[in-house]
C-alpha cells in the first residue's frame, strides 16, 4: 500500500517549525527615520528581493498584467469585499456575491465578470466598470470607499479588465508556501511599530512579495495589533501572534512585548531539571516572566491527587507525605498515583468526554434503551486500557476501527449472542475485554457522514472543521470541498438492523430473531401490538444469554460517489457557494485515498494518525492532557489545533507529542514528564513579573474543581473515618465513576448537583461542555441547599463523620435490653484539636495554621457539642474558596 | 492607508472576548459589571417576561383556532364564544380568558414541521430550528444574558424546572434557578438553596456568613486580584444576600399574597405557579418559566380537554394577565404562551389528535404586545397557514422585541462561530406597536 497522503501536512509542519529557533538568524536593530527611537528587535531572514505591488501595479501604463488568483481576488479579501458581511454572506451583498474570503476562484470570477449586463467589468469603458465605481465609492456603495481612484489597487484592476479580466486559476499551478520576515517580533516598549513582509511561494517557481495582498490578524489585539498593510504595533506587555493568510496559505508569527527588563542575559537563574522546565524557561526568558517559587508539599499533593485521580487526598496521605523525607517523594507520588483505580476512573471520565460517550444517543435495539448500559460499557473498555496503559493509538484504533462483530467471519448469530452474553444474568462476559468498541460510531446524534466526519475531527485530531461544512475555515486551510472530501471516508459506516444495501445469506439476522421473538408473544387483543411482551421476551433473551435482535455497526468500503441530485439541492440550499463535484476521499491536508481499495473505509485513516508526521493525532492527546493540568492548552482552545492557533510553545509541542509518540503513546509516560515538571510544581503565588501570566505556565493557575470532583470531595470530607479510607477506591459509588453519567438525561436529586457544576453532556463537538467556571447556583448549593446540609450529616457513599462523632460522644442509650454482660461504655472526650486538624485534612488538605487552629479552638467552644462543632466547621471550610479550587 | 478590514468581522480577539464569559479565565469579574450593562435598547417597554410552556402540543381547534364550520371528522365537540376583544373567538371552556381577551394577541397559523415532543420544544422555546451541531439557548437564558440582574434574586427562575441544557451554547451562568416543585396555595416555598431548611435559622445565616469570613483567608491579597477567586467572592456576597433578603423570600411565600390578587387564581398548581410567576416579576426577577402538561390528547382528547386542562389553563392564564394588570405590570411584562406543536385536524379512531406542527398557536401579551387581536389565521380545516405561516422564528423575534432585545444580534458560540439570537425571524408588524 502506498499512501501519498502526507504533502500539505508536511508543510503544516514546515511551517510551524520556521520559527522553532533552529534556523540561525541575526538581529537587526532598526531606526525609524524621524523618530529615533531604538525599535522592535526583530528576527530578519534572508529574502529575496521582489519589488512590491505598488511598484508593480503604481503606474497604469508599466503596470504588469495582473493575476487573477495572485492578485485580483486576494485584493478583495484584503480590503474586505468578500469578507462575512458584505460580498462574502451567504446571499452576497447588494445582489454579488463573492466566496467568503475569496477561495472560489470560478465561481467568483464568474460573478464578477459574467452578470449579465457586463456592468461589473466593462471592457469597453473600463472606469465606468462597477467593480471600480462602487469600490471607490464614486457610485453609492453601502461598504464606502474601500480603494481610492488611482491607487495601485486601482491600477491593479483596471490593468486586469483592459487585459481580458481573465481567469488564470489553471494557469498559475499550486500554492507551496508563505514566508514571512521577521520571523518573530520582540518590542521593546508599547507604540512600536514594524512592517512585516510577506513572500509567496508558487509550485511554479514563482516568488512574489504578495504583503498588499495579504490578510493580517491579530490573535490577541490587547498585546499586539497589525494594519491592514502588514504593519504590526506593539500595544502592550504580553505575547501573542500575528497570522498572515493568502490563498492556502496561513502563517503565524509570534510577536511579543517583555513585561519586564528580565529578559535575556538580566534573567536571573532559575533551575530546569526537566525538558519541559528548559522549554518553558526559554520563553519565559525572552518574555521577561521570573516563574513562581515551587509549591509546597502539601499543595502538590493535593494539586497532584485532584489533577492525575480527581479525588482529595485522605488525611492519612497527607500526614505521610508530610512527613515523608525522602527527596524524591513527588514523582514517587505520581507512579503511586497512576497505580490506584482513581486514576483510571477520573481518565476514562474525561476520555469519554472527549469521545462523546452520551448514553441519551445510544440505543443498541429498535426497541430497547439500552443507552446506560452502553455507556457503562464503553467507560469500562476505556477505564480497563487505561488501567493497563494501553498504549493511545492502540486504544483508538480499537474504537476507529470497531464493527459490530469482533472478528469478519463471526456469524449474526454468534454476534448476536455475544452482546447478549455481555448482559446475562449467569457470568456475564466482559465487554472491556472485548478487542473493539463500536459505541462511538453506533451514536444517534452522528449519523450523516458529515456528523461522523466532524465528530472524527473533534475526538481525534483536536480540529473544529464545522466552519468548512458550509464555507472556507475563516482560520485554516479548509475549504469546503476540503470538508466534503474528508467526509466521504464516513459514507460507509452505519449502524442498524442490517447492513446498508447487501442482503446477506445468513439465516439468522435482525429479521429472523425479531421475527422469532413476536411469534413467541401473542399480540395484545386489543391495540394489536404487545410492545411490553416483546419487550420482556428480548430482556430474557439477553438474561439467559441467547441470541437477540441487537442492532450492529457496519463499515463498507464506497466507490467514491457522485452526489445526488437530491443531495446537491439540498447543500445548495443551505449554501449557495456550494460547488458540487464527485466526491473523492481525501484525508485532511493530504491527497486522495481510493476507498476500494481498502475493506474498511477507516483503515487508510487510522494509518494516516498513526503516521509519524501527523500534526494532529498525538499533538491533540497531549494538549489536552496538558490543559487538564494547567487550565489552557499548548493550544488553545485545547480541540481547536489550526494553523491560525499555533502552540504558546512551539518547541513544548513538539517535544512532548514527539515524546509521546516515541514512548509508544504511552499516557502514563506523558503524565509523569507533565506532573515530575517543577512548570507543574509552581506556587499559585504570583510575583510582579508573572502575576498577569495566564498563559505560559510561569505559576500555578487557581481554578474551580470539575463538578464530579467536587461532589466526590465534598463526600469524602463528610465520610465517617472508615469508610473514608475506602471510599477513593470505590468507584462505583464516585460522580468520577461510571454510574455518574448514567441516567442524566433524569432530574434526580445526584445529578443537580454535577449539573450546576457544569458535567458535560457529552452532546456536541466541544471540550468546551465541561464548564469550570463559578456561578451563583454553585455558591447556593455550598451555602445553603438542602442535599448539601443533608451530606454533612448523611454523607453520600456511606456513614457520616458527624454522626460517627455525635455516637462517641454521647451516651450509649439502648432501645433493646443489653445483655448484662456487655458493660456500657462511657465515650473518651473528643479532643477538640485532633477534630480541627481533621476538618482541615478532609477539606483543604493541610493541617491548620496555629492562627487557624486558634480562631477554631473559639468556635468549637461555642458550639453545642463536638458533632455540631465539626459539622459547622466542615461546613465553612467546605465553603471556603481553598477547598473549591485546584492551587 | 485608511482601509480596514472591517467587513471580515469578527476577529479572534473578539472571539475570546466573548468566549470568556463561558470560558475560565478572563471573565469572572467582569460577569456582574457586563450583565448589568446589558445591551438592550431602552425603547422597548417590556422589562420582565413570563414564558408559559403547554407541554404536549395542546389542541389549536380546540383552544385558540376553532373552526365551527370544518366536517364533522375535523369540527370537534367545542364551540367558539365571543370574548372581550372584538372579533376575537375562542373555546366555550375558557370563559374567564375570554373576559381578559384584550390582554392577549391570539397567533394562529403558526407553523412548523417537528412533530417529535423534543425536537418541537426545542424550536418553540429557543425560536431556532434545532441542529444536531448546536445547542440554542432558551428565551430564557438569552434574556438573562441582555436584561440587567438584581443583586436579591436570580434573573431566570424556573418553575418548577426546565428541560437541561436551558442555556445551549451560552453557559451555565445564564441557566435557570429551578424551584425544584411548584408552589402550594397560600403557603411559603421551599426554595431549594433559599429557604431556610435543615433547622437552619437566619442566625445561623449570618453566623455562617462570619464564619466563612474567618477562615477563607488563605489567598491573601491575592484573592482580590485573581478572576476566579474574585468572582467567586461576588457570588458569596450575592447568595448570602439572596438567603437572608427578606425580599426575596417575600417573593417565594405566597401567604404574603393580598386576597383580592389571590381571587383571581384557582388553587391547583399551574394557577399558583402563575401566581408565583406574577410575584417574582414583580420583585424584579427577569424571566419565569411555568408549564403545564397533559396536553398530548391522541385519545380522549375532548373529555381530557373540558374536564381538566382548559380549566386549569382558564383559571391559571386568566389570573396571569389580570394579576399582571392590577399589579401594574402588564405593561412591562411580556408573556409567551406555547405549546411544541398543534394537535390533527382530523380527529383519529380513539376520539383523539395527534401531534401536528403545520398549524399551531401561540398566545403573545403584555409587555406592550398589541392585545385584543388575531394575527394570522389557519385554513378552513385548520390544516396550515390560510395565507402567510407564522414561523416560531417570527413569534419568537417578537417576543424578544417587546423585550428591547435585537434577535438579529450575534453572540459568538464557544468554538467561535457568529450565531444570531434569532437568525430567521422578523418581528411581526401587527403585534409591536
Amino acid at each position: 500500500m502506498d499512501l501519498k497522503i502526507m504533502n500539505k501536512a508536511d508543510s503544516i509542519l514546515f511551517e510551524h517549525s520556521i520559527y522553532s529557533g533552529q534556523t540561525p538568524f541575526h538581529m537587526n536593530k532598526i531606526f525609524f527615520a524621524g523618530l529615533g527611537l531604538v525599535v522592535a528587535m526583530v528576527v530578519q531572514a534572508k529574502v529575496p528581493t521582489t519589488p512590491t505591488a505598488p511598484e508593480r501595479f503604481g503606474q497604469l501604463e508599466k503596470a504588469e498584467e495582473p493575476s487573477f488568483r495572485r492578485h485580483i481576488l486576494p485584493l478583495f479579501s484584503r480590503v474586505g469585499c468578500s469578507g462575512r458581511e458584505c460580498h462574502g454572506a451567504f446571499a452576497g451583498q447588494g445582489g454579488f456575491q463573492l466566496s467568503l474570503f475569496g477561495y472560489d476562484f470560478a465561481k467568483d470570477h464568474k460573478e464578477i465578470t459574467a452578470d449579465t449586463e457586463e456592468v461589473r467589468v466593462d471592457q469597453k469603458d473600463i472606469s465606468k466598470s462597477l467593480v471600480l465605481l462602487k469600490a471607490t465609492n464614486q457610485e453609492k456603495h453601502k461598504g464606502k470607499e474601500r480603494i481610492k481612484p488611482g491607487s495601485w489597487e486601482y491600477n491593479l484592476v483596471h490593468k486586469w479588465i483592459s487585459s481580458g479580466a481573465k481567469n488564470d486559476t489553471e494557469k498559475t499551478g499550486d500554492f507551496d508556501r508563505l514566508e514571512i520576515s521577521p520571523k518573530e517580533i520582540v518590542f521593546k516598549k508599547a507604540g512600536e511599530k514594524t512592517q512585516i513582509r510577506v513572500l509567496a511561494y508558487w509550485k511554479d517557481g514563482t516568488v512574489e512579495d504578495v504583503t498588499l495582498f495579504t490578510r493580517f490578524r491579530t490573535n490577541d489585539d490587547s498585546v499586539s495589533v497589525v494594519s491592514a498593510t502588514g504593519e504590526v504595533e506593539a500595544k502592550d506587555k504580553g505575547d501573542t501572534h500575528i497570522v498572515a493568510f493568502y490563498d492556502n496559505g496561513v502563517h503565524p508569527i509570534p510577536v511579543m512585548l517583555p513585561v519586564s527588563d528580565k529578559v535575556g542575559a538580566s534573567y536571573p537563574k532559575v533551575a530546569t531539571p526537566t525538558k519541559v522546565d528548559e522549554l518553558i524557561i526559554a520563553k519565559l526568558r525572552k518574555l521577561g516572566v521570573v516563574p513562581s517559587e515551587t509549591c509546597t508539599d502539601a499543595e502538590f499533593l493535593r494539586r497532584v491527587s485532584l489533577d492525575l485521580t480527581g479525588t482529595l487526598p485522605t488525611p492519612n496521605q497527607v500526614m505521610q507525605f508530610l512527613a515523608d523525607i525522602s527527596p524524591n517523594k513527588r514523582t514517587a507520588k505520581v507512579d503511586e498515583l497512576l497505580k490506584t483505580p482513581a486514576y483510571s476512573a477520573w481518565w476514562a471520565t474525561k476520555m469519554s468526554d472527549f469521545l462523546g460517550n452520551n448514553p441519551r444517543v445510544l440505543r443498541g435495539n429498535g426497541a430497547q434503551n439500552y443507552g446506560d448500559k452502553f455507556s457503562r460499557q464503553w467507560y469500562d473498555w476505556l477505564r480497563h486500557r487505561i488501567e493497563k496503559n494501553e498504549p493511545y493509538d492502540k486504544m483508538m484504533a480499537g474504537i476507529i476501527l470497531a464493527t459490530g462483530r469482533t472478528k469478519p467471519t463471526q456469524s449474526y448469530e454468534d454476534f448476536a449472542r455475544e452482546m447478549s452474553s455481555y448482559f446475562r444474568a449467569e457470568n456475564p462476559a466482559s465487554f472491556a475485554e472485548r478487542p473493539n468498541m463500536p459505541h462511538f460510531w453506533a451514536r444517534q446524534n452522528i449519523r450523516t457522514a458529515e456528523e461522523k466526519a466532524l465528530a472524527f475531527a473533534h475526538s481525534f485530531l483536536g480540529v473544529r472543521i464545522e466552519c468548512a461544512q458550509c464555507h472556507k475555515h475563516p482560520f485554516d486551510q479548509w475549504t469546503q470541498n476540503d470538508f466534503k472530501s474528508f467526509q466521504a471516508f464516513f459514507g460507509g459506516i452505519s449502524y442498524g438492523n442490517k447492513p446498508p444495501g447487501k442482503t446477506g445469506d445468513e439465516k439468522v439476522t435482525f429479521a429472523s430473531l425479531t421475527k422469532e421473538i413476536r411469534e413467541a408473544i401473542p399480540a395484545d387483543p386489543k391495540s394489536g401490538n404487545n410492545q411490553k411482551g416483546l419487550g420482556n421476551e428480548f430482556e430474557r433473551r439477553v438474561k439467559a444469554g441467547e441470541p437477540a435482535p441487537w442492532q450492529e455497526l457496519f463499515a463498507i468500503a464506497k466507490a467514491p460517489s457522485k452526489l445526488s441530485e437530491r443531495e446537491i439541492e439540498r447543500l445548495k440550499k443551505q449554501n449557495p457557494n456550494f460547488d458540487s463535484r464527485v466526491l473523492t476521499p481525501k484525508i485532511l491536508g493530504g491527497e486522495d485515498v481510493l476507498l476500494t481499495e481498502f475493506p474498511d473505509p477507516r483503515t487508510p485513516l487510522m494509518e494516516w494518525l498513526r503516521s509519524s508526521k501527523n500534526p494532529y493525532f498525538a499533538r491533540s492527546w497531549v494538549n489536552r492532557v496538558w490543559a487538564s493540568y494547567f487550565n489552557r492548552g499548548l493550544v488553545e482552545p485545547a480541540d481547536d489545533l489550526n494553523l491560525a492557533n499555533p502552540p504558546v510553545n512551539q518547541e513544548l509541542m513538539d517535544h512532548l507529542a514527539d515524546g509521546f509518540i516515541k514512548n509508544g503513546y504511552s499516557m502514563a509516560w506523558l503524565h509523569r514528564e507533565i506532573l515530575s515538571s517543577a512548570t507543574y510544581q509552581r506556587s499559585w503565588k504570583a510575583n510582579d513579573t508573572n502575576k498577569h501570566d495566564e498563559k505560559n505556565f510561569s505559576r500555578f493557575v487557581i481554578r474551580r474543581l470539575p463538578a464530579e470532583v467536587i461532589v466526590d470531595g465534598v463526600a469524602q470530607a463528610t465520610l465517617s473515618t472508615d469508610r473514608l479510607a475506602s471510599f477513593a477506591s470505590d468507584i462505583e459509588v464516585r460522580a468520577i465513576g461510571p454510574n455518574a453519567n448514567a441516567g442524566r438525561g433524569g432530574k434526580g436529586a445526584s445529578n443537580y448537583s454535577l449539573n450546576i457544576f457544569g458535567k458535560p453532556v457529552r452532546e456536541t463537538n466541544c471540550d468546551c461542555e465541561r464548564t469550570s467556571d463559578p456561578t451563583l447556583l454553585q455558591t447556593l448549593y455550598l451555602r445553603n441547599d438542602p442535599e448539601f446540609l443533608t451530606s454533612l450529616e448523611q454523607a453520600r457513599g456511606g456513614s457520616s463523620w458527624v454522626e460517627e462523632i455525635r455516637r462517641q460522644t454521647s451516651p450509649v442509650v439502648s432501645k433493646t435490653k443489653q445483655p448484662a454482660a456487655v458493660p456500657e461504655v462511657k465515650p473518651e472526650p473528643m479532643n477538640p484539636d485532633r477534630l480541627i486538624e481533621q476538618v482541615f485534612l478532609r477539606t483543604v488538605s493541610r493541617p491548620p495554621t496555629a492562627l487557624e487552629f486558634e480562631k477554631a479552638r473559639i468556635d468549637f467552644a461555642a458550639a453545642a457539642s463536638p458533632a455540631v462543632g465539626v459539622r459547622e466547621l466542615l461546613w465553612a471550610m467546605l465553603n471556603t474558596r481553598e477547598f473549591m479550587v485546584n492551587h | 492607508m485608511s482601509i480596514h478590514t472591517t467587513c471580515d468581522g469578527v476577529s479572534r480577539r473578539d472571539f475570546l472576548r466573548v468566549g470568556a464569559l463561558t470560558g475560565v479565565s478572563l471573565s469572572l469579574a467582569d460577569y456582574f459589571a457586563l450583565s448589568s450593562q446589558g445591551a438592550i435598547s431602552g425603547a422597548a417597554k417590556g422589562k420582565a417576561a413570563i414564558f408559559v410552556r403547554l407541554a404536549g402540543g395542546p389542541s389549536h381547534m380546540d383552544t385558540f383556532d376553532l373552526k365551527p364550520d370544518a366536517p364533522d371528522t375535523h369540527r370537534g365537540e367545542f364551540k367558539p364564544i365571543k370574548t372581550n376583544a372584538d372579533g376575537v373567538m375562542i373555546s366555550e371552556h375558557l370563559p374567564k380568558l375570554a373576559k381578559c381577551a384584550d390582554k392577549f394577541a391570539v397567533l394562529r397559523g403558526v407553523s412548523h414541521t417537528l412533530a417529535a415532543h423534543n425536537l418541537g420544544t426545542l424550536y418553540m422555546n429557543t425560536g431556532n430550528r434545532p441542529l444536531p451541531s448546536l445547542n440554542y439557548p432558551h428565551y430564557g437564558a438569552v434574556v438573562s444574558r441582555e436584561l440587567p440582574g438584581i443583586q436579591h434574586l436570580p434573573s431566570f427562575v424556573a418553575v418548577p424546572s426546565l428541560a437541561e441544557n436551558a442555556t445551549g451554547y451560552l453557559g451555565v451562568e445564564y441557566g435557570p434557578f429551578e424551584t425544584g416543585a411548584t408552589p402550594q396555595a397560600g403557603k411559603a416555598m421551599d426554595v431549594r438553596g433559599l429557604a431556610l431548611k435543615n433547622g437552619v435559622t437566619i442566625e445561623d445565616v449570618d453566623r455562617r456568613q462570619n464564619l466563612i469570613q474567618r477562615y477563607d483567608g488563605a489567598f491573601g491579597a491575592f484573592a482580590k486580584e485573581d478572576k476566579v477567586l474574585a468572582g467567586m467572592n461576588q457570588f458569596g456576597e450575592k447568595a448570602y444576600s439572596m438567603m437572608r433578603s427578606p425580599k426575596a423570600r417575600a417573593a417565594f411565600d405566597l401567604s404574603k399574597e393580598t386576597a383580592s390578587i389571590n381571587g383571581l387564581f384557582g388553587t391547583d398548581a399551574f394557577s399558583q405557579s402563575c401566581l408565583l410567576a406574577t410575584r417574582l416579576v414583580e420583585s424584579d426577577v427577569r424571566f419565569v418559566t411555568v408549564s403545564l402538561g397533559g396536553w398530548d390528547t391522541h385519545g380522549d382528547n375532548f373529555n381530557a380537554l373540558k374536564n381538566k386542562n382548559l380549566p386549569t389553563l382558564d383559571a391559571g392564564l386568566s389570573g396571569l394577565f389580570n394579576a399582571l394588570a392590577a399589579k401594574g405590570l402588564l405593561e412591562t411584562t411580556a408573556v409567551f404562551v406555547t405549546g411544541e406543536f398543534g394537535r390533527t385536524p382530523k380527529i383519529n379512531a380513539r376520539g383523539g389528535r395527534d401531534h401536528y406542527p403545520r398549524a399551531m398557536f401561540c398566545l403573545l401579551g403584555g409587555g406592550g404586545i398589541k392585545g385584543g387581536q388575531v394575527v394570522g389565521a389557519s385554513d378552513a380545516k385548520g390544516e396550515g397557514p390560510k395565507d402567510r405561516a407564522i414561523t416560531p422564528d417570527d413569534v419568537a423575534s417578537t417576543f424578544y422585541k417587546a423585550l428591547g432585545i435585537d434577535n438579529r444580534k450575534e453572540y459568538n458560540t464557544p468554538t467561535g462561530r457568529p450565531v444570531m439570537i434569532v437568525r430567521n425571524g422578523t418581528p411581526i408588524p401587527e403585534l409591536i406597536s
